[in-house]
């Protein structure tokens, strides 16, 4: 059995773990078009901060693939699959073998299509050569587009690297698609405290300068600038998906099954290139984070080992946690208005909780979980990500779940009433003490 | 694998676990007089709430932590399969708060890192397991629950 994995970040390293863990002895053949292994892209803002080392980004030691016995290719780059002779080619005219393979291609960061954005100084941040560009620009002045979590995050590091920063966003609020109003209010705040200049509903309309970057030109403000940071957003990266003749579904995404298969038989997808069922939304989405690629990555793994595995399905989750000295995560669903997804016959019911430095949000949609806020107070948050992605009715202790004196004991109820639902083991050893 | 295993019967929700947890295991001074008083005040990794129950990290078999950490910082022993905070490397960004569903991994904004039950990998025995005065508090196997492994 030989397994190609293209990719080599969260996805890709999940998926090779977990086909270790039950075939020591196949060959896996690794390829990352990244020429820096085993980095933490959640971690370039703090490499740009200058708060971090190279080393210290990594999440995996630099002796993974000896310990792992995989053949990895660093900074080579898969062109093309052939599904049919199961091989893929390199950049460089090899082609390999697969029995199996794993795309976890990633995604790309949107550049948008604004005069100048091609001007020296310009630049997304998605990869370590974006982060080392961003780092050896000698500007004083940067501007940020896109308030989006890598707009918020590059725009603090820049500020903690002793530049002025302005951060600017198209649409009415900072973290558009991670906070509602409310919460991003207390957001925006707490980074205007810091020191970085928000502007809000306004759209980048032309880099200019001569060459270099000089300025950016809204319909409202020109703003002086000598670096420009673009953060409007990532697609996933499907060329090689759609070359191979896989499905890309309605999100944009490469569309998977439960088992984390594509609609090419022996080819998998995991991470932010594919689409998967979210259960907040209950439908197809792209939900490019961390945790979600890993899991994927995992049962992708799995499967692609021969052992039946499920997805049980994504949500989004984001944490701001220390960054900007204030916590703040957000999961499922932000807006009852998002619920477009929602059937005509559902119940949505929005619970809030404001006091003067403290947010809580939950949204429910027939009783369950579908999205939930936490804004300066995020202990026990867990308890509600296992709540929503379990789907199980809890109208009954929304007052416990609102409480800051939330404990898992007050949940009990839920799981003694839905055992079939909570099967992990852990959930078994406790109620066997009797409890 | 051994885990923790409290008996509900037993315990009456005395806060001895989580004195001694705060004390020998978090503080810096190790005796209870001078952890009371430290700066930022040590924190208890096992939880005394509700029934009463005393509740640690379940190192789970399938730790939603050590998927959602995104720098190597949550690690399992591979000896002992206890699942661990590398503190050294934490950024506090608090994914793994926000993904245990147990709810027993304490953001700290003072200690600037993520903490959690560790099951006393360093010592011999677990503290909490030591000091309950009513020995609710037992170390066993771990059962298999699963119906099938893979």
């Amino acid at each position: 059995m030989k397994y190609v994995i293209v990719g080599g970040s969260a996805a890709a390293v999940s998926a090779v773990e977990a086909i270790r863990s039950v075939d020591k002895k196949a060959g896996i053949d690794l390829f990352s078009d990244e020429k820096t292994p085993l980095f933490s892209r959640v971690l370039l803002p703090y490499y740009v901060a200058q708060q971090l080392s190279k080393p210290l980004l990594n999440f995996r030691s630099a002796d993974f693939f000896d310990e792992f016995d995989i053949s990895a290719h660093i900074g080579v780059r898969i062109v093309s699959i052939d599904p049919g002779a199961k091989t893929v080619t390199a950049g460089t005219g090899e082609t390999f073998p697969y029995d199996r393979l794993l795309l976890a291609t990633g995604g790309n960061a949107i550049v948008p299509k604004i005069p100048g954005v091609d001007k020296a100084g310009v630049s997304t941040l998605k990869t370590m050569a974006d982060a080392e560009r961003i780092l050896n620009l000698s500007g004083k002045r940067a501007a940020v587009i896109g308030a989006g979590s890598i707009g918020v995050e590059s725009a603090i590091s820049l500020l903690k690297r002793g530049m002025k920063v302005t951060l600017i966003e198209q649409l009415g609020q900072v973290l558009p698609t991670v906070f509602d109003e409310e919460a991003a209010s207390i957001i925006q705040k707490v980074i205007e405290g810091m020191g970085v200049e928000v502007i809000t509903g306004e759209r980048a309309t032309e880099f200019m300068g001569n060459g270099q970057v000089r300025a950016v030109a809204t319909r409202g403000v020109t703003i002086d600038c000598d670096m420009v940071v673009l953060a409007v957003g990532v697609r996933p990266a499907v060329e090689l998906g759609r070359q191979a003749g896989v499905e890309i579904g309605m999100m944009g995404g490469i569309k998977t099954d439960p088992h984390m298969q594509t609609t090419a038989p022996g080819i998998y997808a995991a991470g932010d290139v594919c689409e998967t069922f979210d259960i907040a939304r209950n439908t197809p989405f792209v939900n490019a984070i961390w945790p979600m690629a890993f899991e994927e990555g995992r049962i992708a793994g799995l499967n692609m080992a021969g052992h039946r595995a499920v997805f049980p399905g994504s949500v989004r989750m984001n944490s701001i946690g220390n960054f900007i000295g204030f916590p703040a995560m957000s999961m499922g669903v932000t807006h009852p208005g998002e619920c477009s997804y929602a059937e005509a016959d559902c119940v949505i019911e929005e619970i809030k909780d404001r006091t003067r430095n403290t947010y809580k949000k939950i949204i429910l949609k027939n009783g369950c979980i579908i999205g939930a806020i936490f804004v300066g107070q995020t202990q026990k948050a867990g308890i509600l990500t296992t709540l929503m992605r379990k789907q199980v009715e809890v109208t009954e202790f929304v007052p416990a779940l609102m409480s800051k004196n939330l404990s898992f004991m007050d949940i009990l109820p839920i799981l003694r009433r839905h055992g079939d639902i909570f099967t992990e083991p852990e959930y078994k050893e406790i109620m066997d003490t009797g409890l | 694998m051994q885990v923790i295993k409290v008996d509900p019967d037993k315990c009456t929700g005395c806060h001895q676990c989580e004195l001694w947890c705060a004390s020998e295991i978090a503080s810096e001074a190790k005796a209870l007089p001078l952890s009371i008083n430290e700066e930022p005040q040590p924190v208890p990794r096992v939880f005394v709430e509700g029934k009463p129950f005393a509740l640690q990290c379940r190192h789970c078999e399938e730790a939603p932590c050590l998927y959602a950490c995104p720098n190597g910082t949550m690690r399992r022993d591979p000896q002992t399969g206890l699942v661990y905070v590398h503190e050294p490397t934490c950024i506090a960004c608090w994914m793994c708060v926000m993904v245990c569903p147990f709810g027993i991994i304490t953001p700290s904004p003072q200690f600037k890192v993520a903490i959690k039950c560790d099951r006393c990998r360093n010592m011999g025995y677990p503290i909490c397991a030591e000091a309950c005065p009513t020995h609710a508090i037992t170390v066993e196997e771990r059962k298999d629950y699963r119906k099938k492994k893979f």
